[in-house]
């Protein structure tokens, strides 16, 4: 399966080829992404004895035993040098075909002991090094040296605490995070295994004496495929299989035959380069170097899908038809969707009024232009915003759970949740309609001799009225959908009747609730989005 | 009566737009004021109601200094100095009556204006002044539903309504289509000649303020280059006053 992903490059190539794109924007896309693969995604895997003890080398951790990985590294720097195009094109295509050499030969390898050698201070200094960063781009528009001044305060205050005694303690596993893999000779190798089969008459006999199955001798190393015996393992030794797939070979092998395609595309048309290929490719790299681990880190499986589509299958063979009454039973279904939703409906009418009572007056606190007057105006404006921030970053849901806990289950519970999360919202897109009145009333009103609150009342509420009206409504629409999650937290309403359908397996009466929730949704979408219509 | 004494005004970011004005305005007269645009002339206007303050010398309007005055006190200057400006900054959401009424705010006490509980009086006046620019009949229809030309008399109208010792207008017509500027400039004259109420009109057309102003002041650069009547504007000097500032841009 593994030609599937340099396919998968290739076809990339070749589309945008015929859609007459830039191909020298996946030059720098795959240079650059063969770049971050190289020195930061696991390309192999090496196992110890248990499994906690596996390691996953980058290639420029597997160097110093697999010198030809190095290959990827020559050709993503060459691939970033802007060479002319035509010459450009011919090194990329040969670089594609040089990586693609690199990891077939690699991955042919047969298993083979390394040892592993962590490098202290790496992991440590790559996260300073990006705060350092983040703190330098943000601060550039200040100027240029206090910038580079909190750049390297923030970077080296960050390095010392988490190279340090507190960093070591707070995240143990940041300490010698990257490991590089030394080669094991083969004389090594050889009295490594030996010394283990010696060893294995006495350790056998104390096994015999538990009643544990007998160990068996190392004949070649391609026995230990299931991972090392322990002794082996406290030696610091791992036994590295190249034919292990990780998620960076796989995006090594789709670069690489991106590189190859674009490269000989560009080679025969290079005058479709464009101006902005540089940065382009150096987009459609980050996106790739972030989206990579992220499928990874998800679990991400076509395969888990298809084993589970059966009980999709039968999941939907419970559901339909829906049962919408069971006289014989006292069961009455559809009548408690119908009750459950219009709670739903109505959690979130009560949610958002009672936000939108709080967002109101606010909202004129955290408009910057109505507090531009004094210090103290400037502070209470600061603390709005800060109220606002705060309160938008923790989740209705969360504060659901906390209400729950603190009123008990039900409906009231739901209602203050949404109630304060939404006023961070409507708070500021209140404001930010205040802040974006136009100035010539207000100037008049001013002119007039009208006091402030005057100012505020006939020259800037008149206008911000109907945007605040559209707003709320459209926090309605929003909130009416959080409503229906919060019944899963036990807050009432339409998920609770859904959560517990699912828990005792009436998938058919489940159905009912899943239907009412889309012609819902969909119905005051529909209603709202008509309203703020008329309003705007 | 307004004087002006070494006024000068210098803009935070650097720019100088007024430079040693001197002047003085008898009361009941109508001024035109003219330049290109970025001569001063706007920045001259707003000085004299205190929407800018001057950054050196001082100008008294009716006896008060406009530049020493701030907070509660400026607001009781300003309700009696109308402003009408170009892009007329009406409240457009708003009636004709409710902008007019506007007028009407400065003379509230602030509780009474949030409410928007104006006296029986000031509902005449707004009704009164609506008539006047020719717009009985519209009082309740929402501003943004009048012409250009029906919204820029809302805005006299609004002026008219402050009962002021002083009108100033920032290039009323220039938003207008051209045929317009005779209803505009009209209706100030006759206020003007009807009230006895001072008038100063920002025009840049050199045509216009001939016919309509007895007395004219040029402003080139940040600088009262003419003052006088406008027969002694010649044309030979008029295109200096144009030519200069087009050298400036």
């Amino acid at each position: 399966m593994t030609w599937v992903f340099p396919a998968l490059g290739v076809l990339v190539a070749v589309l945008t080829s015929i859609s007459r794109g830039s191909a020298r924007r996946y030059l720098y896309a795959s240079g650059l992404g063969l770049l971050v693969l190289f020195f930061a995604f696991p390309f192999s895997s090496a196992l110890g004895y248990l499994s906690r003890e596996a390691v996953h080398p980058t290639p420029a951790g597997l160097l110093p035993s697999a010198p030809m990985l190095g290959a990827i590294l020559a050709v993503a720097v060459l691939t970033l040098t802007p060479w002319p195009r035509r010459l450009h094109g011919w090194l990329g295509g040969l670089g594609g075909l040089a990586v693609l050499a690199a990891i077939f030969s690699w991955l042919s390898r047969p298993v083979f002991l390394a040892r592993v050698v962590p490098l202290p201070g790496v992991m440590e200094g790559a996260v300073a090094l990006g705060l350092a960063a983040l703190f330098f781009l943000a601060l550039r528009g200040r100027g240029a040296l206090l910038a580079l001044v909190a750049a390297v305060l923030v970077g080296g205050g960050s390095y010392a605490l988490l190279a340090g005694h507190a960093g070591h303690t707070y995240f143990p596993r940041i300490a010698g995070y990257y490991k590089l893999l030394t080669p094991v000779s083969a004389q090594e190798t050889r009295e490594l295994i030996e010394r283990y089969n010696a060893g294995l008459e006495k350790a056998n006999a104390l096994r015999a004496e538990i009643g544990l199955k007998k160990l068996d001798p190392i004949r070649s190393l391609a026995d230990l495929e299931g991972g090392l015996p322990k002794d082996l393992a406290r030696e610091g030794v791992r036994l590295v299989r190249p034919a292990s797939l990780r998620y960076g070979t796989l995006a090594a092998l789709f670069l690489a035959g991106l590189l190859l395609a674009s490269g000989f595309f560009l080679a025969r048309k290079p005058e479709l380069a464009e101006e902005g290929d540089l940065s382009g490719g150096l987009v459609a790299a980050g996106v790739f170097a972030v989206l990579v681990p992220s499928f990874y880190a998800t679990e991400f499986s076509l395969a888990k899908l298809v084993k589970g589509w059966p009980f999709f299958v039968n999941f939907l063979d419970r559901a339909w038809p829906p049962r919408l009454a069971d006289p014989a039973h006292n069961v009455f279904p559809l009548q408690e969707v119908a009750s459950q939703m219009a709670l739903t409906v109505e959690i979130a009418l009560v949610g958002t009024f009672l936000a939108m009572l709080f967002a109101v007056p606010t909202s004129f606190l955290a408009a910057r232009n109505l507090t531009r007057g004094s210090a103290f105006t400037r502070a209470v404006f600061t603390l709005t915003r800060a109220f606002y921030n705060i309160d938008r970053g923790v989740d209705t849901l969360i504060l659901a759970l906390v209400f729950v806990a603190a009123v008990g289950l039900g409906p009231f519970a739901g209602v203050l949740a949404m109630a304060i999360h939404s006023i961070a919202d409507l708070g500021k897109l209140y404001s930010e309609a205040i802040e974006n009145v136009e100035k010539g009333p207000i100037e008049a009103l001013e002119a007039v001799g009208a006091s402030g609150t005057n100012v505020v009342r006939w020259a800037i509420l008149p206008q911000v009225l109907p945007l605040f009206v559209a707003y709320t409504l459209y926090r309605f629409e929003i909130n009416f959908r959080v409503s229906i999650v919060l019944g899963f937290v036990g807050a009432g309403g339409i998920g609770f009747f859904i959560q517990n359908a699912m828990a005792s397996g009436m998938y058919d009466q489940m159905i009912i609730g899943i239907i009412a929730i889309v012609l819902v949704v969909n119905l005051i979408d529909f209603g709202s989005s008509w309203l703020r219509s008329k309003l705007v | 009566m307004i004087e002006a004494k070494g006024l000068g005004v210098v803009f935070p970011n650097g720019t100088e737009a007024l430079r040693d004005i001197n002047v003085t305005i008898d009361d009941g007269e109508f001024v035109a004021v003219i330049g290109l645009s970025g001569a001063g002339k706007s920045t001259f206007l707003r000085t004299l109601n205190g929407l800018v303050k001057p950054t050196r010398g001082t100008v008294r309007v009716g006896g008060v200094d406009v530049g020493e005055l701030s907070g509660r006190a400026l607001q009781r200057f300003r309700r009696t100095v109308g402003f009408i400006f170009q892009q007329f900054n009406l409240v457009t959401r708003l009636t004709a009556l409710d902008n007019v009424l506007h007028g009407r705010l400065g003379y509230l006490p602030t509780w009474r204006g949030l409410l928007g509980l104006y006296g029986e009086r000031d509902y005449e006046l707004a009704a009164g002044y609506l008539e006047e620019v020719g717009l009985a009949g519209k009082e309740h229809v929402r501003v943004d539903n009048l012409s250009g030309g029906q919204q820029q008399r809302v805005a006299i109208a609004r002026a008219m309504a402050q009962q002021p010792q002083l009108v100033l207008a920032d290039e009323p017509m220039a938003s207008l289509d051209p045929r317009l500027s005779d209803v505009i400039l009209g209706l100030l004259k006759d206020y003007n000649e009807a009230h006895g109420v001072t008038v100063l009109v920002n025009i840049h057309v050199l045509e216009l303020a001939r016919r309509y102003a007895r007395r004219v002041l040029a402003f080139n650069q940040g600088r009262l280059v003419f003052d006088g009547p406008a027969e002694n504007l010649t044309d030979e000097l008029a295109e200096r006053i144009y030519a200069g500032s087009l050298e400036a841009l």
